[in-house]
């Protein structure tokens, strides 16, 4: 027969083991089940980083551009109201003074301002439109509630990528406090079934318990 | 002492022998455990790493999707800004002087010689500006791009300008975009492979101090190893 202080030795040592694999099973476990949450909050924040980025430089050229087709076209069709209010006060000035010949020449200048006026209206109707890529077009005949719109879409990824940032440091939290658990196991392996090895092998439970913790709240 | 001659004969008894013994069976297995788990580390590390490329690989798509873009609206915003700041001013100034001289023309019947003559020294003038002012100047003086109405047709300027560097016409950063969206998908499928082999850690550990079980346990972990090496193989191959 074994003597009794013999078995319930062997028994403790068997339940030390017991708990020591089950610990190192479930830290395996919660590495891989980190590893993917770190992956997919990395890329999450990284892809909505991206986004953010791209929809502040297309914005960017959207307002340029808009602001340069539009602004020298209002330029342009000022030029031809000032040419017809020139030809306007030229005949007027040709009547004042009995001048034929101003007359004559403000009164086509009123006109050619009008047709220029009528040509510039069609030369602004032709703006982005065939053949022109789409892309180009796009940037030329934006309007303001597209570019609201692309505006709120901007704000949304930068959301996006600091919800995906914070679940990222979770999880990456959730890692150190399982190399910890790590460690702890590997202290208590050492360490054996004394009173040091449960309180190594405790600490690595409650290690192990905090890692779980963090990869729950890097999913919610 | 009493005590130490209980114990040595307690050692000595046929039923210490036998319980070794079992010991000694039960130790069987212990090499299987270390090769699962062994295997189920290298297998883990593997997934590991290429998941890592993967995502290393996603990631650049994404940031040349954001270079390519700034490339393509800076670009786009230096054809805009040749044509409307630099071509169309010209061009408004030509159309002014050329709807001018014919206006000047049109306005010579009826009137007397000496008006007549102002008008047309006024339009030789405006005609003579045009000309001087179109001389190089590609938007009004070819004919492709005047409007039946008068006018110039902006668009096809544009994108014949946009065409000289069709290159920067081309760029399309939404197509790396979603290269890299297919690449990170890619990644996590691949580190989805990590849990069943995490699963054949555990089941070897396991089967360490539960001698009775080792067998089905090295068996279920050696199913789970297979698991997550296909998943990943799958995932390298389709993916």
């Amino acid at each position: 027969m074994i003597s009794p202080d013999a078995a319930a030795d062997l028994q403790a040592e068997r339940r030390f083991d017991l708990v020591a694999a089950l610990l190192i099973g479930v830290i395996a476990m919660l590495a891989a089940v980190l590893a993917v949450i770190q992956i997919e909050t990395a890329q999450a924040a990284g892809r909505a980083q991206v986004e953010a980025a791209r929809l502040t430089a297309d914005l960017s050229a959207r307002l340029e551009v808009s602001d340069t087709a539009q602004g020298q076209v209002v330029v342009e069709q000022q030029e031809a109201l000032a040419l017809a209010i020139q030809g306007t006060d030229r005949a007027i000035a040709g009547l004042q003074h009995n001048d034929n010949g101003s007359i004559a020449v403000g009164e086509a200048e009123h006109q050619a301002g009008a047709d220029l006026g009528g040509a510039l209206t069609a030369t602004s109707a032709t703006s982005g439109g065939a053949p022109l890529d789409s892309y180009t077009s796009s940037l030329l005949t934006a309007t303001i509630g597209q570019l609201v719109a692309e505006v709120n879409e901007q704000n949304r990824q930068v959301d996006l990528a600091n919800d995906a940032g914070a679940r990222n440091s979770r999880s990456i939290l959730g890692l150190s406090f399982l190399a910890l658990a790590g460690v702890l196991t590997g202290l208590a392996a050492v360490l054996r079934e004394g009173r040091a090895g449960w309180i190594a092998l405790l600490a690595a439970v409650a290690m192990a318990g905090a890692a779980g913790l963090m990869a729950v709240l890097a999913v919610i | 002492m009493p005590g130490d001659l209980f114990e040595r004969a307690t050692i000595e008894t046929p039923a210490v022998a036998v319980s070794e013994m079992e010991v000694a069976s039960h130790d069987r297995g212990y090499g299987g455990v270390a090769v699962l788990l062994a295997i189920a580390a290298v297998v883990a590390a593997i997934i590991g790493a290429r998941a890592s490329m993967v995502s290393s690989s996603a990631n650049d798509s994404w940031q040349s999707a954001l270079r390519t873009e700034v490339k393509r609206s800076a670009a786009a915003m230096n054809d805009v800004q040749t044509l409307y700041q630099s071509d169309l001013p010209t061009a408004v100034e030509v159309l002014k002087a050329r709807i001018l001289a014919k206006e000047m023309q049109a306005a010579e019947p009826g009137q007397s010689p000496a008006v007549q003559q102002a008008l047309e020294i006024e339009a030789g003038v405006q005609s003579q500006l045009a000309v001087s002012l179109s001389s190089g100047a590609q938007l009004p003086s070819d004919p492709a791009y005047a409007l039946p109405s008068g006018g110039y047709d902006l668009g096809k300027r544009l994108a014949d300008i946009r065409s000289e560097n069709a290159g920067l016409v081309a760029l399309d950063p939404d197509g790396l975009q979603a290269t890299g969206d297919g690449l990170a998908q890619k990644a996590l499928l691949m580190t989805l492979a990590l849990i069943p082999t995490s699963l054949a850690a555990l089941l070897g550990v396991l089967a360490q101090p539960l001698r009775r079980h080792r067998t089905a346990l090295l068996g279920s972990g050696v199913v789970a190893l297979a698991i997550g090496v296909v998943m990943a193989i799958g995932v390298e191959v389709l993916a």
